[in-house]
């Protein structure tokens, strides 16, 4: 039955194995290639696409003994936790009040939200770098910490809202005939309820700010606090010709993600897949 | 009685310090990072202000109100250059990203054997950063050591030249660093086309519509909203492109982008001028706007056409 719903014949088979294979050598081809190359002692020597003859692992070593990737780790790790935390809570209070509440000023408050969406990022560059400069925070952790905290919130808004808006309206009321504040009825019937909810907004709020490039190279550049994609930046010149170094550190450098992907796949893709992709 | 409305009176007052203390935090973030920073952008454009005078802008006065747009458009050397970049980017990413993401998300669909390694495998660029992205793809076309120059070496042996700083041909390169990892897109998609619903497709099988047919006339247009998000995404990514620039050219060559030289103007530069970058910005975000109107207008001509041929 399934294989007569999907129509698919032989041929169609052979072809959409061929473009699936075709896509995910694409996919995988940069990585790959950075991981082969990481293990030749001289990617001079044999350039390209080649097995290395004079394998080393010297390169993953000094990551961790001359690098002390685990600083950067850590950098990246400490703002980037804290600001999904401050961010999530703030969104998770104000998603919350608009999606169960109604107030005047409640249809403003969320289109200011949702306009946020239309503001990029590189557009503010010169007040934001300004501001942080004036709040004297420039330079340290706490001005990335600021910047990510606003960033993204349409995204977080609208993924949370949608979990706030499918609760049934009997556990409020339930909650109000027991006596219950409103913050009350909030931390402990409604929050854990959308917890899913909060957790896909989580995710994809920590992956997007693992990631940021752009500020994270601009507001801070006290080499000791930069977050790993401000390190890399600092790639493009300072290994010179130490190759093996340079392909090892980028290695290092992009398991994280793929294993934090690894094990929160299903929220990502729930996140991404408007909550559709079931299994 | 008297008890019963004061406590109904006060709970409808702890209901609006609750609200209002719930939007604190939110409305702080917004007014403090976009609403100040978009006020400023679009104040500043109307005035002097560079490293000679940091501490006071001065308005340009209603007889010169748009200098700092004539000036960016009429004299500073790079922004041709870069709102070409960016708008070709920006077509790009609708052309070549979009219909690519359509149609992995429809093979994977089908659910065949393998779909659910298939899909995460192809999402792993996109969970990657792409300053990451970029550095790799940075050694990927090292004429000394990359991949790019043995390949095109097998067709013209006397080729030692960096692709990316051949005008023309680096703009490619640049794009090949990034356009093909569509994972979120696809994603996005593949979640609306399992929403449909079954009975629809039992319903195609029973009008004789199978295999690619089927995709076109029930698939895609069921879908089409999505495919209208996941485009204004993808023309946007390319219109505001940064990281790819910065890691793979730094600007040279004729590849600076629009994200590029307002960092340029507002920080990178000895003789920083926040005016012009913030003028930039306000065309950044006007840029920005109208894409959204051209892809609006794009998917609804196309559903006037089908209705008048149908």
């Amino acid at each position: 039955m399934n294989a007569n719903i999907n129509g698919i014949s032989k041929k169609g088979r052979i072809l959409i194995y061929g473009y699936m294979l075709v896509t995910i050598i694409i996919s995988i081809f940069p990585i790959a290639w950075i991981f082969l190359s990481s293990l030749k002692a001289d990617p001079m020597a044999n350039p390209g696409i080649s097995l290395p003859t004079d394998f080393t692992l010297e390169g993953y070593i000094n990551v961790f003994t001359k690098l002390h990737v685990f600083t950067y780790f850590w950098n990246s790790f400490k703002v980037v936790s804290i600001s999904v935390i401050i961010s999530i809570i703030m969104i998770s209070m104000s998603s919350y009040v608009i999606a169960r509440m109604e107030f005047r000023g409640k249809k403003l408050v969320t289109s200011m939200l949702y306009s946020t969406l239309f503001i990029p990022a590189t557009a503010m560059t010169f007040p934001v770098y300004r501001l942080v400069n004036t709040l004297g925070i420039y330079n340290t952790p706490v001005a990335l910490i600021f910047v990510y905290s606003c960033s993204g919130i349409a995204m977080s808004f609208f993924i949370i809202k949608n979990y706030f808006e499918i609760i049934p309206k009997e556990l409020e009321e339930a909650a109000e005939i027991d006596g219950a504040t409103y913050a009350q009825t909030f931390w402990k019937v409604m929050l854990p309820i959308a917890r899913p909810g909060i957790l896909t907004a989580a995710v994809l709020a920590f992956i997007n700010n693992w990631n940021e490039y752009y500020w994270a190279s601009m507001l801070v550049i006290d080499k000791n606090e930069l977050t790993v994609p401000a390190l890399l930046g600092q790639f493009t010149t300072s290994f010179n010709t130490n190759y093996n170094g340079l392909f090892s550190a980028i290695v290092v450098i992009v398991l994280p993600p793929i294993i934090l992907f690894a094990f929160t796949s299903k929220y990502f893709i729930e996140a991404l897949g408007g909550g559709a992709v079931k299994g | 009685m008297a008890n019963k409305v004061s406590s109904l009176q006060n709970r409808k007052n702890q209901k609006r310090r609750f609200i209002f203390l719930f939007l604190l935090p939110t409305l702080i973030c917004f007014f403090l990072f976009y609403f100040y920073s978009v006020v400023t952008i679009f104040l500043t454009s109307f005035a002097k202000w560079d490293y000679t005078n940091l501490n006071n802008p001065q308005f340009l006065g209603f007889g010169k109100l748009f200098e700092n747009y004539r000036y960016v458009f009429q004299e500073y050397p790079f922004f041709k250059e870069a709102l070409i970049n960016s708008i070709r980017w920006a077509i790009i990413g609708v052309v070549i990203q979009v219909p690519l993401a359509l149609s992995v998300a429809i093979t994977l669909s089908k659910k065949l054997k393998g779909w659910k390694l298939s899909r995460n495998l192809y999402i792993v660029p996109s969970i990657i950063s792409s300053a990451a992205m970029g550095l790799i793809f940075l050694q990927i076309y090292n004429p000394n050591y990359g991949v790019v120059n043995q390949v095109i070496q097998l067709f013209n042996p006397g080729f030692k030249d960096s692709v990316l700083l051949t005008p023309g041909l680096n703009i490619v390169a640049m794009t090949c660093a990034y356009i093909f990892f569509a994972g979120a897109s696809t994603i996005m998609i593949l979640g609306q086309i399992f929403a449909i619903p079954q009975e629809i497709q039992e319903a195609a099988i029973l009008d004789n519509i199978t295999g690619w047919r089927r995709e076109w006339y029930i698939t895609i247009p069921m879908i089409k909203e999505t495919i209208k998000t996941v485009s204004i995404m993808a023309a946007t990514s390319g219109f505001l492109l940064y990281n790819e620039v910065f890691f793979l050219t730094n600007g040279a060559a004729g590849t600076k982008s629009i994200s590029f030289i307002i960092r340029e103007l507002a920080v990178s530069s000895s003789r920083t001028q926040y005016a012009r970058a913030n003028t930039i910005g306000v065309i950044q975000i006007i840029g920005g706007m109208l894409i959204i109107v051209c892809i609006n207008i794009l998917f609804k001509e196309r559903r006037k056409a089908k209705g008048v041929r149908g």
